[in-house]
């Protein structure tokens, strides 16, 4: 084959140029006719929109996950993707609905929730606030400042709430989300961004602070800004009240949550802010609310507890008072009581303590106690012994000392203890001589006690006759143990006489009866006195004198009618009198 | 949603105030700008289809006597560079400004707007300097804070550019 190069021509013919082109043709097809083949199958699939689909649909998906992130991807698809949308919902909305229901279905509850929350909540604000006195004190407020009660309300009961919560883009201050407690908003989220950056950025140029400081408070009035900055975005929150620092550490995990989250969105940010409405939530934990703790109305259990301690106090105070009362009774006993003097009386350890000094003789203490219905375990005591010189007690004094008899009474005033009743003689003479040792005794008088005893044996004396048997100065059977009775009294009475200081006179006259003539009863019956008065003589009685006479049958006892009364009369007979009395007289 | 931050720049008194006061309705003071320097407004738009928000930052205007505080620039993605028509200084200014923008936010689109159109018979902007303003790249359009000709076609125009961008 020759070259096409090589051939002049001028000299070709028209045969030769039909097979000079089919050599070419031919020569073609042998260099690039598979090449050829190739862009007619390419061009022939380029004209038919069928394999362009079927092409395009294979490489569609990966070719959109290799431009998720492309802006220009999201605007070109979003007008189709709302047509699609729309059109689905007119045609059937029910899909849709159906698709959506598990998104919106805890959405809505959650939304419902929240805001009856916040309805309850500010009821129950305003109905705990609508009666009380502070409540009329909030009207009023509200009357004069023109606020809303609900206004006042909040602002008395606010500790700090975060009314808004600002995402900016760092460099632009562009706003990327804005978040609201509600109730309140910025009057343009997006014109406040640029603002509060401006105002950022002025306050870093103006103190030539390094790069990395920056205004991280504002404070205007009840409200303040504070601000929480990243390597991309900040986080503003604007807070009515004073929060607690530790919403600092909630800003800042909410920015870093944002940078973990779209760090390479921000990072590459062109304006497009819809990417960061996945980050609301974590810019919605920073609106927080606190309001002052109310005081809260005590359990039923509270109460309780209350009311038994009310009670137990009241029943502590009640035994206490009770008991303290009785330790005063008992007290005043004691004070009372003489041979008993308190010194000192406390309350130590829930045991009462009393110190004093005791007579002996007065009643013990102790047996006290259970007088005024205290138990003796409660009570510490101490006594010393003393000798008290209340009559009273100095009176059963001598009575011990003297071991008085029962008959015998004992009294004591102005220093003189005074003996009664009755005694044996031999007592009353001992108790002269001691009774002056009893401590407060200065004089003993035993006058009343003497006096009835000479009265005693006076009597006793004058009616114990001794009788004689007829005609004789013998006495009867039994009559000289009669004399020992008489002598034996007239011992004490002389011991009386001694102790009194006293003399008296036994008158011993005889009698006979009228069997004999008188002038033979007349004699017998001196006979019969002197006798007697020998008898007594012989007892050395040094107070008593003794004078014997006979008065014969003149004055006899009895009637001498029968034997019984003649011996009757035949007798001796004893009249105790004063020395002094005329003779005859009797003793008095 | 888009979001776009854009900086007002100009000398002073070219009227940058004027011409957002004319775009938006202001929300804040203009006391602003002669505290901390700058005000922001806001003014969505939508361009092809979708909504972009921008929010405007009107910087006090740069003059001998202080300069514009570049950490207000930053994150800006445009700017419009005022200058007043009937000085020709201010486009000096517009020029050095652009330098110092380029220097802190790098080339994001920008318009050169040259403001008090209205007042035709006090120009004095040499079309030679526009020319070759245009020749570097720049767009320019003219405008009238008092009228209002042209001041959406301004925004409008950045927003596109921006969008684009």
């Amino acid at each position: 084959m020759a070259s096409p190069a090589a051939a002049p021509q001028g000299d070709r013919t028209p045969a030769a140029g039909a097979v000079q082109a089919a050599d070419f043709a031919e020569l073609r097809s042998l260099i690039v006719g598979p090449e050829q083949r190739q862009l007619s199958t390419l061009q022939a699939r380029l004209d038919d929109p069928a394999a362009q689909t079927r092409d395009v649909s294979r490489v569609l998906p990966q070719a959109m996950l290799l431009r998720k992130n492309d802006p220009q991807l999201t605007r070109a698809l979003a007008p189709t993707v709302e047509e699609a949308i729309t059109a689905s919902v007119r045609r059937n909305p029910r899909p849709l609905a159906d698709a959506l229901f598990p998104i919106f279905g805890p959405a809505i509850r959650k939304a419902i929730a929240a805001s009856l929350s916040g309805m309850l909540e500010s009821l129950n604000r305003t109905l705990e606030h609508s009666l009380s006195w502070r409540a009329i004190q909030w009207r009023i407020t509200a009357l004069r400042t023109g606020k809303s009660f609900a206004e006042v309300v909040l602002l008395n009961t606010l500790v700090y709430r975060v009314e808004q919560v600002f995402l900016i883009e760092r460099s632009s201050g562009l706003l990327l989300q804005h978040v609201t407690s509600g109730a309140t908003g910025a009057q343009d989220a997006d014109m406040v961004s640029g603002m509060l950056t401006a105002i950022r950025d002025f306050a870093h140029d103006s103190f030539r602070v390094s790069d990395d400081a920056a205004l991280d408070t504002l404070q205007v009035g009840d409200l303040s800004v504070w601000i929480e900055q990243g390597p991309h975005a900040i986080v503003a929150a604007v807070i009515r009240g004073t929060a607690p620092q530790e919403l600092r550490v909630t800003m800042q995990e909410a920015v870093e949550h944002v940078h973990a989250r779209l760090g390479e969105t921000l990072a590459a940010f062109d304006g497009d802010t819809a990417p960061f409405d996945a980050v609301r939530p974590a810019l919605e934990t920073c609106l927080q609310t606190r309001y002052r703790s109310e005081r809260k109305k005590a359990s039923p259990v509270l109460w309780m507890a209350v009311a038994t301690v009310v009670l137990a106090v009241a029943v502590w105070a009640f035994f206490s008072l009770s008991a303290r009362a009785r330790w005063n009774r008992y007290l005043q006993a004691l004070r009372a009581e003489p041979g008993i003097v308190v010194v000192s009386e406390d309350r130590n350890g829930g045991k009462f303590a009393v110190t004093g000094l005791r007579d002996p003789l007065a009643p013990d203490p102790a047996s006290m106690l259970a007088a005024a219905g205290i138990s003796a375990d409660d009570v510490t005591a101490h006594w010393q012994l003393y000798q008290a010189l209340e009559p009273r007690l100095i009176a059963a004094r001598a009575r011990q000392l003297l071991r008085a008899p029962d008959a015998v009474t004992l009294e004591f005033a102005d220093g003189v203890l005074t003996a009664g009743g009755t005694a044996p003689v031999s007592w009353i003479v001992d108790s002269r001589r001691i009774a002056n040792l009893v401590p407060g005794v200065v004089r003993y008088d035993a006058g009343p006690l003497i006096d009835a005893q000479v009265r005693s044996l006076a009597q006793q004396l004058e009616a114990s006759p001794l009788l004689f048997v007829r005609g004789s100065t013998a006495f009867e059977t039994g009559g000289e143990q009669g004399l020992r009775a008489q002598g034996e009294r007239l011992r004490d009475l002389d011991a009386l006489a001694q102790a009194s200081g006293r003399r008296y006179r036994i008158e011993i006259t005889g009698h006979a009866d009228t069997d004999g003539p008188p002038e033979s009863n007349d004699p017998l019956s001196v006979q019969r006195a002197t006798r007697v008065r020998a008898a007594f003589a012989a007892l050395g009685l040094r107070q008593i004198d003794l004078s014997a006479a006979g008065l014969g049958s003149r004055q006899p006892l009895s009637p001498n009618t029968t034997e019984a009364d003649k011996r009757a009369n035949r007798r001796v007979a004893l009249r105790v009198v004063p020395a002094g009395a005329p003779p005859g007289k009797p003793a008095s | 949603m888009i979001q776009k931050k854009v900086c007002m720049l100009g000398a002073t008194g070219v009227g940058k105030t004027s011409l957002v006061s004319r775009f938006v309705t202001s929300l804040f003071s203009d006391k602003y700008l002669t505290t901390i320097g700058v005000k922001v407004d806001k003014k969505t738009l939508v361009v092809d289809g979708t909504d972009v928000t921008l929010l405007l930052w009107d910087i006090y205007g740069q003059d001998e006597f202080q300069t514009v505080r570049t950490s207000y620039l930053k994150g800006a993605s445009g700017y419009l560079l005022v200058a007043d028509g009937t000085r020709q200084l201010t486009l000096e200014t517009a020029r050095e400004l652009q330098k110092t923008a380029e220097g802190v936010i790098g080339a994001v689109p920008f318009i050169l707007v040259l403001n008090k159109m209205d007042l035709a018979d006090e120009w004095r902007v040499d079309d030679r300097a526009l020319w070759r303003l245009a020749e570097d790249g720049w767009s320019i359009i003219r405008t009238s804070a008092k009228s209002g000709a042209g001041v959406d076609d301004a925004f409008l125009k950045l927003t596109q550019r921006m969008v684009a961008a």
